[in-house]
């Protein structure tokens, strides 16, 4: 019963550390797209779009937009806007399950995990 | 009484404000050199550029003008979007400031031209009277960037290209530099805008 106590409290120190448990997904967030998408997702003004408020929030579609970048939403008439989204082909699945884990956890209101195979079966559907 | 409890603190906040009144001048930044007796303080360099609206902009177009400016480029893939937000912060909180204007400066007139500058602008909603995009010469705007006391070079190993801090300076109307931030960092923000309303202030009394 001691153990389980001292168990219990040990973990509790870990989990009160962080207030996501996406770490890795956060730092990758931290490291590539918090530049532009700011610390709070809210992107800049129509230059930038932002992510807490993402139509994309929990769809396959971030995995795609992730993975090839996004042109079409720099496109308005004639004029291409100057901020393009790099695309991050580079992402490993795992990487990308803890990075759209960490970005869905923190703005998506019906938040589920998704699990390695999703972010498989996701990028094999786009196009 | 319950008042007395707090005496000291009143006490001490008093003592506080009255010390940040005494020293009301914001200083002077950079080397100061003595001319006949008279102090010469350090000034910003040559602007010869063309704005989003492509209208060419010397310093005679600041010398009625307090501003902030910062150096960035369009396709920067690194700190300018969090620079170029806490401009905006800047810009939405001195509104009721005419005499305040906010200067971006392009370090990549090649890739940024007038009309690339004017579609930046309009997206973060700037208007054009208040927020100038400035393009000119890029070995000029690089030295320029050095009276401003920011770092502003080509460097191929630099994301994008360019190797740059992501300064906010704040000059007065005689070209003098009086107060900073650092734009990737926002707590460093409600500092400078407190600066630009005191040198609003001090043209005013």
């Amino acid at each position: 019963m001691k153990n389980l106590i001292f168990i219990f409290l040990i973990s509790g120190m870990f989990i009160r550390c962080y207030d996501t448990p996406y770490v890795q997904g956060e730092r990758i967030y931290n490291m590539h797209c918090q530049n532009c998408h700011m610390d709070d997702g809210s992107g800049l003004e129509s230059l930038i779009k932002p992510l807490n408020s993402s139509d994309y929030l929990g769809k396959d579609e971030m995995i795609c937009i992730i993975q090839a970048g996004i042109l079409d939403t720099i496109i308005r008439g004639k004029d291409f806007l100057p901020k393009e989204m790099p695309s991050f082909e580079k992402f490993s699945p795992v990487e990308m399950a803890n990075l759209v884990n960490y970005i869905n956890n923190r703005w998506d209101k019906d938040f589920k995990e998704k699990t390695i195979i999703d972010i498989q079966r996701a990028i094999k559907s786009c196009r | 009484m319950k008042t007395f409890q707090y005496f000291p603190i009143i006490t001490l906040l008093a003592l506080l404000t009255s010390c940040r009144n005494s020293s009301n001048e914001l200083p002077y930044l950079g080397n100061t050199t003595i001319v006949d007796g008279k102090s010469v303080y350090h000034t910003v360099g040559n602007i010869d550029h063309y704005n989003q609206d492509s209208v060419h902009m010397t310093n005679q177009d600041f010398k009625d003008v307090i501003y902030v400016a910062d150096f960035f480029f369009t396709s920067c893939p690194s700190i300018c979007p969090r620079v170029t937000k806490e401009m905006l912060r800047i810009y939405d909180a001195v509104n009721d400031l005419p005499d305040v204007k906010l200067v971006s400066f392009t370090i990549d007139p090649v890739r940024d031209t007038p009309h690339r500058l004017k579609l930046y602008a309009d997206n973060i909603g700037a208007d054009p009277s208040k927020w100038y995009f400035l393009t000119g010469d890029k070995d000029g705007t690089f030295a320029l960037a050095d009276t401003y006391f920011v770092t502003a070079y080509e460097d191929p190993d630099s994301p994008g290209g360019f190797d740059h801090s992501g300064k906010i300076i704040l000059v007065d109307k005689e070209g003098h530099v009086r107060s900073y931030s650092e734009g990737t960092e926002p707590q460093s923000t409600p500092k400078i805008i407190e600066d630009i309303r005191k040198l609003d202030a001090s043209y005013k009394k």
